[in-house]
C-alpha cells in the first residue's frame, strides 16, 4: 500500500511524468527518482499558471500558437490541465465563429486550471465564448433557451446519473435555471454584460412561470428545494447563486455530486481508463478516497486533488511492463499527446507560422492533427471528444503513422529537423561507430522514447530482425549517412507506430 | 418494469464511442446460428446516414393541409409561428416537394423544400417515409448522448447478451477477423458499427489511405513492413483489450492501404462525370457519399481484396436550438437539408449509372426530432421523427403514423408521446421495427431477433410485438 510518503522509482518517475506532461525525458526521470510521490506532486504543482493567451486573427493562428506554446511549456502539466478543461467545458469556434473570445477563453482555462473549481465554474458562465458556443446570448425573457442550463448540469458539474445510477435533476430544473441565465450579453471585447430590465426573467414578468425554485425532487434539499432567486435578489447575482446550490447539490449517497463528478472525471483523465459518462459505480471507491484526502467538497480546490491523484496507488497501478495482463489498464494517448510528446522527445519544432513537420508530407500539425481525430479549438460537440479507444480506427492510425513518417524524414540541419543523434549518450556514440550492436541500438532508440518496457521480447525481436535485415547485417555502420537515414530513423519511425507507444 | 439509465448503462457496458472496450464479446451461441446469407452473397450495398443533433423532423416531413382527422396542419400553424425567428413553413413553400399522405389521418405531406432532391427520388419510386419513428426511454431524459447510445446500440433494455452496435452485431454474426465488411467514412467506426468479431474501416480519404514509408529508402519498405506486421499481430493477440482493439486497427489499416486506396484513382478516371457531380455540390456529405460510391464501384468491377458493403456516414449541426430557419437559402436547416438531399440524388443516380440502385439501401436517422413548439427561433429536444429509406428495391410510400402534434396530446416537456397501443391511430414506429425490417428484408437475416432483444413490460409504452414487415422493402 503506497502513499505519499513512497519512493519513486525509475519507471514510477517516467509514468508519473508521462501521464502529467507531455512524454518523460531522461533527465527529468533521473530527477524525480528518489523523490516521494508527495514531493514530486508538489514539485509539478508548484506553478503559477501562465498569463499566456493563444494570440492571432484567425482562428488558424491561435491554435498554433497554443501547439507551439504547448511544445515549449515549462510547466507540461498547466497544458495537461488546459487540456482537460477545453475538453469539460468544451466550446467550439466553428460555432462561436470569433478566435479573439476562443483565446480569451483559454487563457481563463489555464488561470483556473488548478485552482477554486467553484469560482472557476462561475467565470465559465460568463465567458463569452461558452455563451456564445451555448446560447446563452440568445436566451430571451420571452422564449428562454435551455441548452447552458442543461449543459452546465449535465455536463459541467452534476452529470445526469450520479454513482448510483439516480438521477440528479429534472426537466423542471433546467427550465428554472435557464431563466437565470436570460439577459446575458457580451461586448465587442468580449466582456460580459447583463441587460437587467430588456431581457431578463423577473418573477414579477412572469408569474406564471412559477417560483424561481429548483432541486425539489433531487440534492437533498427537502421537498421545497432551494430557492435562487431570492438571497442574493433577481438580476445579475443569481447566475453565481445558482452555482453556489449546484455546489451544494448531494448525491443519494449524501455525499457533495459535483466533488464526486470531478474528482471522477481528473481521476479517468490522469490515472485509468474509464467511460466518461455516466459516472462509474466501479470508481466509487477511489473517488471518495480522492475527495477526502483532499477535502475537494469543502474547498473546491483543484490542486490537492490533483496531488491526491497523483500519491495514489491507483494511478501508479497502470505503470505495468510489458506483456500486459488481460486485467491491465492502459490508457490511449490524446492526439495532442501523442504529437507533443514526441516533438519534445525528438527536441523538434515545427516550421514556420503554418506550423508543419519538416519532412515527409509536410503537413500542417493542425490537418495532422485533425486526421488523428483532434481539431483543438473544434472539439466536435459540447460533450468534447471521445477518448481511449474512439482516437483508434484505420484513419486515425494512418495519421498517427504518417506523423511519425514525416518526423523521421525531416532530413537537414536546425532545430525543424530530427538529429536522433543528439539525442542521448548512448545515441551519440552508436552515431560514430561503423560496427554498432543492434540490441544496443535498440535500447537507446527505447530508451529516448521512454518505451523500453513496454515492448515484449519478441517485439524486440521483431524490430532486431528489421535493423539486421533479418540476421544479414549482424552490425549496422551508422557512420554511414544512408545507414543512419535507413535503419536508425526507420527504428525511431517503427517504435513511434507501435501498438505500444500508442497507450500510456 | 421502467428502464432505469442505471439497467441501460450497467448491463449494456457502454458500448458507444469513447467507452472501454471490455475482453468478453460475443460468446453468446445465439449470434453464430446459421443465418441466411450476408450482403456478399445477396450482392447488395447497405450505408447508414445518421443527421447527428437531432434533426427537426416536423419540419422534414410537414403536414401539407388538414386531412380527415387530427388537424395537423391546423395543429402545425399553432406551434411554428410566422414573422421573425418563426419556422413555419407555408404551403406555397412546400407544394414543390408534395409526397404521398399519413393514410390513417388523410394528411397531405411534404418534404421540407430544401429536400428536393428526395422529392426527385420519390418521383422515381425509390424513397419510402417512416412516421414516427422513436424509442420509449428518450423522452425521459432527452440528452443527445443518452439517445444516440439507445439508436446506435439498438438494445435500451442493457442486455448483456446484444453487445456492439445493431450493425456490427450483424457484421460479427457473418463475417470473421481477416474480412473487412464495412467502411465507416470518418475519423472513427461509427459506434452503430462496432464489434470486435470482424475488420470495419474508418477512413475519411480513399486517396489519402496509403501507408507511408521514407520516399528516400523505398528498399527499406519490405523490412519496415514485415516488422510492423509483426509488431500488430503481436498485439493482435494479446491479452489486454485495448493494445488487442489497437492491434487489429493497425492490421486492418496495413491491409487496406494497398487494396482500398486505388480505388479512389479508378474511379475519378472511370466516371468522371459523376465525379464532378459531386464536386458541384462542394459539401462534405456529397463528398463523403462520393468515397461511399468509389468503393461500391469497386466491388461491383470485381477489385480483388475490396469486399465492403456497408457502410456509415454522418452529417452535422442539425441540433438547431437557435437559427433554425426555413426556407431561406442562408437558412441553416435548409441548408443542412439541401447538402443531404442534394448528395443523395447524385449518389443515386451514380449507383443507377452503374446498374446498381436495385441493389442499394440507404438509411437515414436522427437521434430524436424536436419539439412540436418552436422556441424563440428555434427547437429544443426530442419528439418522435421520421426516418427516410432510400433505394431502387424500396417500396415508394409513407409508413407509420403521424405524432399528433395537437398541444393538448403534448408531455410537459412539449413533445409527442411515445406510444405503442395497438389502434392507437398515432401509434409510433419503434425504431427497432425499422432495423428489423431491414434486417430481415435486406440483409438477409431470418429472425432479427437474435440481434435486436425486445423490452418487457407495459405492451402500450414499450417494443413488446416487434413487426419485421413493415413493408417499405
Amino acid at each position: 500500500m503506497g502513499d505519499q510518503n513512497t519512493v519513486l522509482s525509475a519507471a514510477d518517475a517516467r509514468h508519473l511524468l508521462r501521464r502529467s506532461g507531455f512524454g518523460a525525458p531522461a533527465a527529468q526521470v533521473a530527477t524525480f527518482t528518489g523523490m516521494t510521490r508527495g514531493a514530486a506532486a508538489d514539485r509539478l504543482l508548484r506553478f503559477t499558471p501562465a498569463k499566456f493567451k493563444p494570440g492571432g486573427k484567425t482562428i488558424f493562428t491561435v491554435h498554433n500558437n497554443w501547439i507551439k506554446y504547448m511544445v515549449t511549456a515549462s510547466q507540461p502539466l498547466q497544458e495537461k490541465l488546459v487540456l482537460f478543461w477545453h475538453d469539460h467545458f468544451s466550446t467550439s469556434n466553428d460555432k462561436v465563429d470569433f478566435p479573439a473570445l476562443m483565446a480569451n477563453q483559454n487563457l481563463l482555462l489555464r488561470t483556473f486550471c488548478k485552482g477554486n473549481f467553484k469560482s472557476f465554474a462561475k467565470a465559465i458562465n460568463k465567458d463569452a465564448a461558452m455563451m456564445e458556443f451555448l446560447d446563452t446570448v440568445r436566451n430571451q425573457k420571452e422564449q428562454p433557451n435551455e441548452n447552458y442550463a442543461r449543459e452546465l448540469q449535465e455536463l459541467f458539474t452534476l452529470g445526469v446519473t450520479d454513482y448510483n445510477g439516480n438521477r440528479n435533476y429534472e426537466q423542471e430544473d433546467i427550465v428554472q435555471i435557464a431563466r437565470a441565465f436570460t439577459g446575458w450579453s457580451y461586448g465587442r471585447k468580449g466582456v460580459p454584460a447583463f441587460d437587467a430590465e430588456g431581457a431578463h426573467d423577473y418573477m414579477t414578468d412572469f408569474p406564471e412561470r412559477g417560483p424561481k425554485v429548483i432541486y425539489k425532487t433531487h440534492g437533498g434539499f427537502g421537498p421545497g428545494g432551494r430557492d435562487f432567486s431570492q438571497s442574493a435578489g433577481e438580476g445579475a447575482a443569481e447566475i453565481d447563486q445558482v452555482v453556489d446550490i449546484i455546489f451544494d447539490h448531494n448525491d443519494s449517497d449524501g455525499r457533495k455530486t459535483v466533488a464526486r463528478y470531478i474528482a471522477g472525471k481528473l481521476f479517468i483523465y490522469f490515472a485509468q481508463p474509464y467511460p466518461k459518462r455516466p459516472a462509474q459505480p466501479a470508481l466509487k471507491p477511489i473517488v471518495d478516497q480522492l475527495v477526502a484526502a483532499s477535502q475537494f467538497d469543502t474547498t473546491w480546490e483543484i490542486a490537492a486533488l490533483l496531488r491526491a491523484i497523483f500519491v495514489n496507488d491507483a494511478f501508479y497501478a497502470t505503470n505495468v511492463p510489458a506483456p500486459f495482463a488481460e486485467n491491465d489498464l492502459k490508457s490511449v494517448k490524446w492526439p495532442v499527446d501523442y504529437v507533443v510528446g514526441t516533438l519534445r522527445l525528438l527536441r523538434m519544432k515545427l516550421k514556420s507560422k503554418y506550423l508543419y513537420v519538416n519532412g515527409g508530407n509536410y503537413a500542417s500539425i493542425r490537418d495532422q492533427l485533425g486526421n488523428m481525430g483532434q481539431v483543438l479549438l473544434a472539439p466536435p460537440s459540447v460533450f468534447g471528444w471521445n477518448w481511449e479507444t474512439a482516437w483508434v480506427s484505420s484513419a486515425t492510425l494512418l495519421a498517427r503513422y504518417n506523423f511519425a513518417n514525416d518526423l523521421i524524414s525531416a532530413r537537414g540541419s536546425g532545430s525543424t529537423h530530427f538529429h536522433p543523434e543528439k539525442l542521448s549518450a548512448q545515441l551519440k556514440a552508436l552515431s560514430t561507430s561503423a560496427n554498432a550492436d543492434p540490441n544496443a541500438i535498440l535500447t537507446a532508440v527505447t530508451d529516448v522514447l521512454g518505451v523500453t518496457d513496454q515492448l515484449t521480447t519478441t517485439d524486440q525481436t521483431n524490430l532486431l530482425n528489421y535493423l539486421t535485415e533479418n540476421g544479414t547485417q549482424p552490425t549496422l555502420d551508422l557512420t554511414d549517412y544512408h545507414t543512419r537515414n535507413r535503419k536508425l530513423n526507420g527504428l525511431f519511425a517503427l517504435v513511434l507506430q507501435s501498438p505500444a507507444y500508442q497507450v500510456h | 418494469m421502467a428502464l432505469t439509465r442505471r439497467q441501460f448503462i450497467k448491463r449494456t457496458g457502454l458500448v458507444a464511442a469513447g467507452s472501454y472496450l471490455g475482453p468478453s464479446f460475443f460468446r453468446n451461441p445465439l449470434l453464430r446460428q446459421a443465418l441466411a446469407a450476408n450482403l456478399n452473397d445477396l450482392d447488395r450495398y447497405f450505408v447508414v446516414l445518421f443527421l447527428d443533433g437531432g434533426n427537426d423532423g416536423l419540419n422534414t416531413v410537414v403536414p401539407l393541409a388538414d386531412g380527415t382527422s387530427g388537424n395537423l396542419r391546423t395543429a402545425y400553424q399553432a406551434a411554428r409561428l410566422t414573422g421573425n425567428g418563426g419556422l413555419q413553413l407555408s404551403v406555397s413553400d412546400l407544394t414543390a416537394t408534395a409526397i404521398g399522405m399519413d393514410i390513417t389521418s388523410g394528411t397531405p405531406l411534404a418534404l421540407h423544400p430544401g429536400l428536393i432532391g428526395l422529392k426527385h427520388l420519390w418521383d422515381a419510386n425509390a424513397l419510402a417515409v417512416i412516421q414516427g419513428c422513436g424509442d420509449p426511454i428518450s423522452l425521459n431524459f432527452l440528452s443527445h448522448e443518452f439517445s444516440r447510445g439507445v439508436w446506435q446500440t439498438g438494445n435500451p433494455g442493457g442486455s448483456s447478451t446484444f453487445e456492439g452496435g445493431w450493425v456490427g452485431r450483424y457484421l460479427a454474426a457473418n463475417y470473421g477477423g481477416s474480412d473487412v465488411p464495412g467502411v465507416s467514412i470518418s475519423d472513427s467506426v461509427a459506434p452503430e458499427f462496432l464489434q470486435t468479431g470482424t475488420s470495419v474501416l474508418a477512413v475519411n480519404r480513399l486517396a489519402d489511405f496509403g501507408f507511408p514509408y521514407d520516399g528516400n529508402y523505398t528498399d527499406d519498405a519490405p523490412f519496415k513492413q514485415d516488422a510492423f506486421s509483426a509488431l500488430y499481430s503481436q498485439a493482435n493477440s494479446a491479452a489486454q483489450a485495448t493494445l488487442r482493439y489497437i492491434g487489429q486497427g493497425g492490421a486492418a489499416t496495413l491491409a487496406a492501404t494497398g487494396s482500398y486506396q486505388p480505388l479512389s484513382g479508378l474511379y475519378e478516371s472511370d466516371r468522371s462525370g459523376f465525379n464532378q457531380a459531386y464536386d458541384n455540390l462542394d459539401s462534405g456529405v456529397a463528398r463523403d457519399l462520393r468515397e461511399v460510391a468509389k468503393i461500391i464501384y469497386g466491388v461491383k468491377q470485381g477489385v480483388p481484396n475490396v469486399n465492403a458493403r456497408s457502410f456509415e456516414l454522418s452529417n452535422g449541426g442539425y441540433d438547431t436550438h437557435s437559427d433554425q430557419g426555413t426556407s431561406g437559402a442562408d437558412d441553416q436547416h435548409n441548408q443542412l437539408h439541401h447538402e443531404v438531399g442534394d448528395a443523395l440524388e447524385v449518389f443515386y443516380n451514380d449507383c443507377l449509372d452503374m446498374g446498381v440502385a436495385n441493389k442499394l439501401c440507404v438509411i437515414v436517422w436522427s437521434e430524436f426530432s424536436r419539439r412540436i413548439q418552436q422556441n424563440d427561433n428555434g427547437t429544443d429536444h426530442g419528439s418522435q421523427g421520421p426516418m427516410l429509406v432510400i433505394g431502387g428495391a424500396v417500396n415508394r410510400g409513407v409508413y407509420g403514423n403521424h405524432p399528433n402534434i395537437n398541444q393538448d396530446a403534448l408531455n410537459d416537456d412539449g413533445n409527442t408521446l411515445y406510444s405503442q397501443a395497438a389502434g392507437d391511430p398515432y401509434r409510433s414506429t419503434d425504431f427497432r421495427d425499422v432495423y428489423g425490417t431491414l434486417l430481415k428484408h435486406w440483409l438477409g437475416v431470418a429472425d432479427p431477433l437474435t440481434l435486436l432483444p425486445v423490452d418487457s413490460g407495459d405492451p402500450n409504452a414499450y417494443w413488446t410485438s416487434p413487426n419485421f414487415d413493415l413493408g417499405f422493402i
